[in-house]
């Protein structure tokens, strides 16, 4: 590295501690107090407070309970958005035939190996942190971008069309996608559906019974925390997300010849 | 004390993501730019570790460690490798 390379980095690092140093004497603007926040307090008070029965959400997570029950409909309009961009890398590639004929140039057989062992320990750890969402840090969104690694590994180490001919056609992940995203809205509708039919009162996004609005979905099972709506949204969640980044990598893989041959006819 | 430690150990890391920020921008070859990228989310994956955020860890180290740079990867071979003047 040159001097004169040397001197721009300093001075970059300098320019940032001295703008770090301005923010935390508040010359940026106010700063937010130390302490724990009352909005905090009460989220922390109520994610899991078997005095507050009407109150409080079912898991122990704070971040889960506030991502898919104190503030479900932000989540999962999020997820529509998220579902919204996948449909349009789709548009753009319309007409392009994606199949798995041909050969494949795969990597080294010691590349091989690895991700073989990998195929099964990362999706085991994916589905780890989507099932206890609701009790340890993690929830459907980080599994299902801990499971997408994996697609990842199988198209760069053997090759989209290996990916292909196991079975994951175009057509089968967007059912998956949209299977994910229709349990998130049955979900979320679920308990109000129950509520028409059994002539009760309910809300959507009900996890748990409110004041006149007695039904909900279960919190404990024989002892074990089920985590009530939180556990469905995370698992539907999880498929959701994993089909969706799985599909963008398939689009994104595919040959540039292959796609502007369809895209300027 | 404890908490001392914890404030160096963040500067550590975050000039560390700076400079790695750097050669990112200065390097001409697009793989080795992804692979300082990648380095730089690693060290902000610790600070949101050390800041006890672990629902944005679990979500930061796949998508900035592996899915970015698999996307970019495919986006560079479709162009260029080497950026020219």
């Amino acid at each position: 590295m040159k001097a004169s390379e040397l001197f721009v980095l300093v001075s970059i690092i300098v320019f940032i501690f001295s703008l770090a140093y301005i923010t935390s004497l508040g010359g940026l603007g106010q700063l937010p107090p130390v302490n724990v926040r009352l909005l905090a307090q009460r989220y922390l008070e109520l994610t899991w407070n078997p005095l507050k029965p009407f109150m409080s959400s079912s898991g122990y997570e704070s971040v889960t309970a506030i991502v898919w029950d104190f503030r479900g409909l932000d989540t999962f309009f999020e997820t529509a958005v998220f579902y919204g961009a996948i449909i349009a890398a789709i548009a753009i590639y319309r007409g392009v035939k994606i199949t798995g004929k041909g050969r494949t140039t795969g990597m080294s057989p010691i590349a091989r190996t690895i991700t073989r062992l990998s195929i099964i320990l990362i999706p085991t750890v994916a589905a780890s942190i989507a099932l206890h969402g609701h009790l340890t840090p993690g929830g459907g969104f980080q599994a299902g971008s801990v499971a997408t690694v994996v697609v990842v590994l199988i198209i760069m180490v053997f090759g989209r069309k290996a990916l292909i001919r196991k079975g994951m056609t175009k057509a089968r992940i967007l059912l998956f996608r949209s299977l994910g995203l229709l349990g998130i809205g049955f979900t979320a509708v679920a308990i109000l559906l129950a509520g028409i039919i059994l002539g009760l009162n309910a809300y959507i996004f009900q996890n748990q019974p409110k004041p006149f609005a007695p039904l909900g979905f279960p919190k404990l099972y024989d002892g074990m925390i089920l985590g009530g709506s939180l556990l469905l949204f995370n698992l539907f969640e999880f498929i959701a997300v994993t089909a969706g980044f799985t599909l963008v990598l398939l689009l994104l893989s595919l040959g540039e010849e292959e796609v502007r041959g369809v895209v300027e006819k | 004390m404890i908490e001392v430690f914890t404030l160096a150990f963040l500067m550590l890391v975050s000039v560390a993501s700076v400079v790695a920020a750097y050669l990112a921008i200065r390097e001409r070859d697009m793989v080795k730019a992804i692979v300082y990228s990648a380095i730089q989310s690693a060290m902000y994956a610790l600070i949101f570790y050390v800041l006890m955020a672990p629902d944005i860890v679990l979500v930061y180290i796949p998508v900035s460690v592996g899915i970015t740079p698999a996307v970019l990867l495919f986006v560079t071979k479709k162009t260029e490798r080497y950026d020219g003047d």
